[in-house]
C-alpha cells in the first residue's frame, strides 16, 4: 500500500532532480545552435545553425564578435591538469602507501594532507599570491598555480588510494617477498597492478578538479590565464552563444575522458577473463 | 621445560619472544628443525601459531631472541633475503597472473638472474610435480580450491627454499580434498627433501603428517616429540585436551587414588604437571566388563565416524565423557538413552597428572 504511493512520488522526485541537474546544460546546448553572428544568447532560436561552433574553431568569417581566447588557454589548462594529475597521483599513492604502516605523527600528517581540500579556495589563492609577492616570486600558471592545484587535488588522490589500500590483502606482497622478490620489485609487479584501478580513479579526480579549478587559479596564476579564467573574462564583457558552443565541446571532451577511464578500468579489471579467452582460442 | 636446540639444524629458534602491547604472543620459544624433517605445529586458536611462522619468515619483528637459518642469524634480515618459503591459508595467489606466471614469479623476479628458457623448464617441471599440467594459461580465479593450493605450493617450492612454512594450508579445503592433499603434500616433500614446518588446527593431520609434533599453548611450547610419543604420553592436561582423543577429568590426588567429582580412580601412571588432572583415551573405555577403574554416566547419543563410533555419556554433574568403539572390534553395543552405565578402563591406561 505504502510502496504503491511512495514509488510514483519518488519517481517524480528523481525526474525533477534530473531536470534540475541537466536543465541548464540542455538550454545551453540548444542555444549554442543559435544563428550568428546577430543571434543572442536567448530564446527564441531565430534559425538553427552551427555558426558559433565555426566561430570557435576560427572558421567563421570575421565579424564584430571577437573570437574566444581559448586556443592558448586551453593548452595551458590541459598542460596544468596533466602536470597536476601526475604529481598528485604519484604523491597520493606514495602517501597512502606510507599510511599502511604506523608511524609517529600519523594522524597529524593525515589532517595536514586533507586540509588542502577543506580550506576555502579563495583563501588559498589569496594566500599564495601574498606569499609570492612578499618573497618576490613571479606568479605563473605552471609554478604558483600548479602548487595550489597539487595541494587541492592531492587529498582526493590520497583518499582514493587510502580506500583502495584499506581493502588490499597484504598477504600477496608477503608471498612475493617470501619468494625472494625485493620490496621495490614487489611493488612494481604485484602491488601496482592490483591497485591500478584506484590509481586511474585518482588520476581522473586530479585531472578534472584541476582542469576547471577557478578560485585558487584566479589569484595564483598571474597574467597568463587558464581556460576557466579566460571564459570568465569574456563573460565580463558580453555574452555570445559561442560560449555555449564551447561549453558543449568541453562537455563532450569530458565524456571522452570518462570513456577512456571506463575502458582502461574494464581492461584492468577483466584481465583474468582475457587470459581465459586466449586459452579458449 | 626441555630446550629443543640441536646443532646442524636448518632452522633454529632461541628464546624467541614477540609481544603485542604487553601481552606476549610468543614467549621464549626455542626449538630447531633438522634437514629433511617434517614438523607439524598444533595448538588451539590464538596460541600464536601464525605469529610464530610470521616471525620466522620475517613478516613480524620479534622483541627478543634469535632466528637462525642453516647456522646464519637472520633475525634482522628482511623476508626476501631469508630463503624461507611461506604457504598461506588463503593461498595469496597473484590474482593478475596466470597459473604459469604465478609459479614462475619467484624465478623471474628473485635475486638470481636466469634465462627465460631455464625459468620455463623449471616451472613446467614443478607444475608437473604438483599435477597441474594443462592449466598453465588459466587465471587463478578459474581453478578449484585444491588446484589453487597446488599453485601456492608449486610457486613456493620452485625456488628451492631452505625451509617451507605452511599456515593451515589445507584449512580452506573440504574434508575429502584435505585427505588427498595430505598424501600429495607428503609425496611432494619426500621428492624434494625440503624441511616443512606445518601449522594445523587438526590433531589428526598433525599426527598423520609430522615426523615430529610441536604443541603450542598460549605462546609457549608444551611438548615437542614424535607424534606417537605425544599421543601416548601427553606432557600435561592441556596437551591431552588438544589431541582431542582424551577424556580429561579435574580433581586431586588423595593417597592411592585420583579423586574426581565422579568418584575416586585408582592411580597407575603418574606424570608431573603444574595442574592436577586425570586423562584417559576415548578408545580405552568400555561398558562390557569392569576393568578396574571407572565411573558412572548416562548415555546421551552416538556419532558414526565410518571406522568407529563415538558414544557420548554424561556424568550427573554434567561432564561429557566420550567412548570410541572401533568397528574392527565387532558391532557396537546398543545403549538406551538416559540410562546410566558403568564406563571402565584398565588403571594403567589412565594418566594422572599430579
Ligand atoms: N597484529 C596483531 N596485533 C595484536 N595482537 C595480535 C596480532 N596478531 C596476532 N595477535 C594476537 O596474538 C595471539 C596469537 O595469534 P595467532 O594469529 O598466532 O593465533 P593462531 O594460533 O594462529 O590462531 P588460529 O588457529 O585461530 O589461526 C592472539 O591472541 C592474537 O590476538
Ligand atoms: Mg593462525
Amino acid at each position: 500500500m505504502e510502496s504503491r504511493l511512495l514509488k510514483p512520488i519518488l519517481a517524480v522526485y528523481v525526474g525533477l532532480f534530473l531536470l534540475f541537474l541537466y536543465g541548464p546544460f540542455i538550454v545551453l546546448g540548444i542555444l549554442s545552435f543559435q544563428q550568428g553572428p546577430e543571434g543572442g544568447p536567448q530564446f527564441p532560436i531565430q534559425e538553427w545553425s552551427v555558426f558559433w561552433y565555426k566561430h570557435i574553431l576560427g572558421l567563421a568569417p570575421p565579424s564584430r564578435v571577437s573570437p574566444l581566447p581559448i586556443g592558448i588557454s586551453l593548452t595551458r589548462s590541459l598542460t596544468l591538469a596533466g602536470m597536476t594529475m601526475v604529481t598528485s597521483t604519484v604523491l597520493g599513492v606514495m602517501a597512502a602507501q606510507a599510511f599502511r604502516r604506523n608511524f609517529k605523527g600519523k594522524s597529524a600528517a593525515f589532517y595536514l594532507i586533507v586540509l588542502g581540500m577543506i580550506v576555502p579556495g579563495v583563501l588559498v589563492g589569496l594566500g599564495s599570491a601574498l606569499v609570492a609577492t612578499t618573497t618576490g616570486l613571479e606568479r605563473h600558471w605552471y609554478s604558483t598555480a600548479f602548487a595550489t592545484h597539487v595541494v587541492y587535488t592531492l587529498p582526493f588522490a590520497f583518499l582514493v588510494m587510502l580506500a583502495i589500500f584499506n581493502r588490499f590483502d597484504a598477504s600477496v606482497e608477503e608471498a612475493a617477498w617470501s619468494l625472494g622478490v625485493p620490496p621495490a620489485t614487489t611493488f612494481r609487479k604485484v602491488t601496482f597492478p592490483l591497485i591500478f584501478p584506484g590509481v586511474l580513479s585518482a588520476m581522473l579526480f586530479a585531472f578534472t578538479l584541476s582542469y576547471d579549478e577557478f578560485s585558487r587559479t584566479l589569484f595564483s596564476s598571474g597574467r597568463e590565464q587558464t581556460l576557466p579564467l579566460a571564459i570568465y573574462s569574456t563573460f565580463a564583457v558580453e555574452i555570445h552563444p559561442n560560449v555555449f558552443a564551447f561549453g558543449v565541446l568541453t562537455t563532450l571532451f569530458s565524456f571522452a575522458l570518462l570513456t577512456v577511464y571506463a575502458i582502461l578500468m574494464t581492461l584492468s579489471v577483466r584481465r583474468a577473463k582475457r587470459v581465459a579467452i586466449q586459452e579458449a582460442v | 621445560m626441555r630446550a629443543h636446540v640441536a646443532e646442524g639444524s636448518v632452522l633454529r629458534l632461541e628464546q624467541l619472544t614477540k609481544r603485542f602491547g604487553d601481552r606476549a604472543a610468543l614467549d621464549k620459544i626455542s626449538f630447531s628443525v633438522n634437514s629433511g624433517e617434517y614438523v607439524s605445529l598444533l595448538g588451539p586458536s590464538g596460541s600464536g601459531k601464525t605469529v610464530l611462522l610470521r616471525a620466522i619468515a620475517g613478516f613480524e619483528a620479534p622483541e627478543e631472541g634469535r632466528v637462525s637459518i642453516v647456522g646464519e642469524d637472520v633475525t634482522r634480515k628482511p623476508p626476501h633475503l631469508r630463503g624461507i618459503g611461506f604457504v598461506f591459508q588463503n593461498f595469496a595467489l597473484f590474482p593478475h597472473l596466470s597459473v604459469f606466471d604465478n609459479v614462475a614469479f619467484g624465478l623471474r623476479n628473485g635475486g638470481d638472474k636466469r634465462t627465460e628458457s631455464d625459468t620455463r623448464r623449471r616451472t613446467l617441471e614443478m607444475l608437473d610435480l604438483v599435477g597441474l599440467n594443462g592449466l598453465e594459461t588459466r587465471g587463478v580465479h578459474q581453478i578449484s580450491g585444491g588446484q589453487k593450493q597446488r599453485v601456492a605450493l608449486a610457486r613456493t617450492l620452485v625456488i628451492k627454499p631452505k625451509l617451507v612454512l605452511l599456515d593451515e594450508p589445507l584449512g580452506a579445503l573440504d574434508a575429502n580434498l584435505r585427505m588427498r592433499m595430505r598424501v600429495e603434500l607428503r609425496r611432494i616433500r619426500e621428492r624434494l627433501g625440503i624441511p616443512f614446518l606445518h601449522v594445523t588446527g587438526s590433531e589428526s593431520e598433525a599426527l598423520a603428517m609430522g615426523d615430529r609434533l610441536i604443541v603450542l599453548d598460549r605462546g609457549a611450547i608444551s611438548q615437542f616429540g614424535p607424534p606417537g610419543e605425544v599421543y601416548e604420553h601427553p606432557a600435561n592436561p592441556n596437551v591431552a585436551k588438544f589431541l582431542n582423543c582424551y577424556n580429561v577429568f579435574d580433581g586431586s590426588v588423595q593417597g592411592d587414588a585420583f579423586v574426581t567429582n565422579h568418584g575416586p580412580i585408582p592411580l597407575a601412571r603418574r606424570v608431573a604437571s603444574s595442574t592436577p588432572a586425570y586423562a584417559v583415551r576415548y578408545d580405552r573405555l568400555t561398558t562390557r566388563a569392569d576393568a578396574g577403574a571407572g565411573l558412572s554416566a548416562a548415555y546421551i547419543a552416538s556419532e558414526y565416524l565410518g571406522s568407529a563410533i563415538m558414544h557420548f555419556f554424561e556424568t550427573p554433574d554434567g561432564k561429557v565423557v566420550e567412548l570410541e568403539h572401533h568397528l574392527s572390534n565387532g558391532p557396537p553395543d546398543a545403549y538406551e538413552a538416559g540410562r546410566t552405565y558403568r564406563l571402565s578402563w584398565r588403571p594403567e591406561d589412565g594418566i594422572a597428572f599430579v
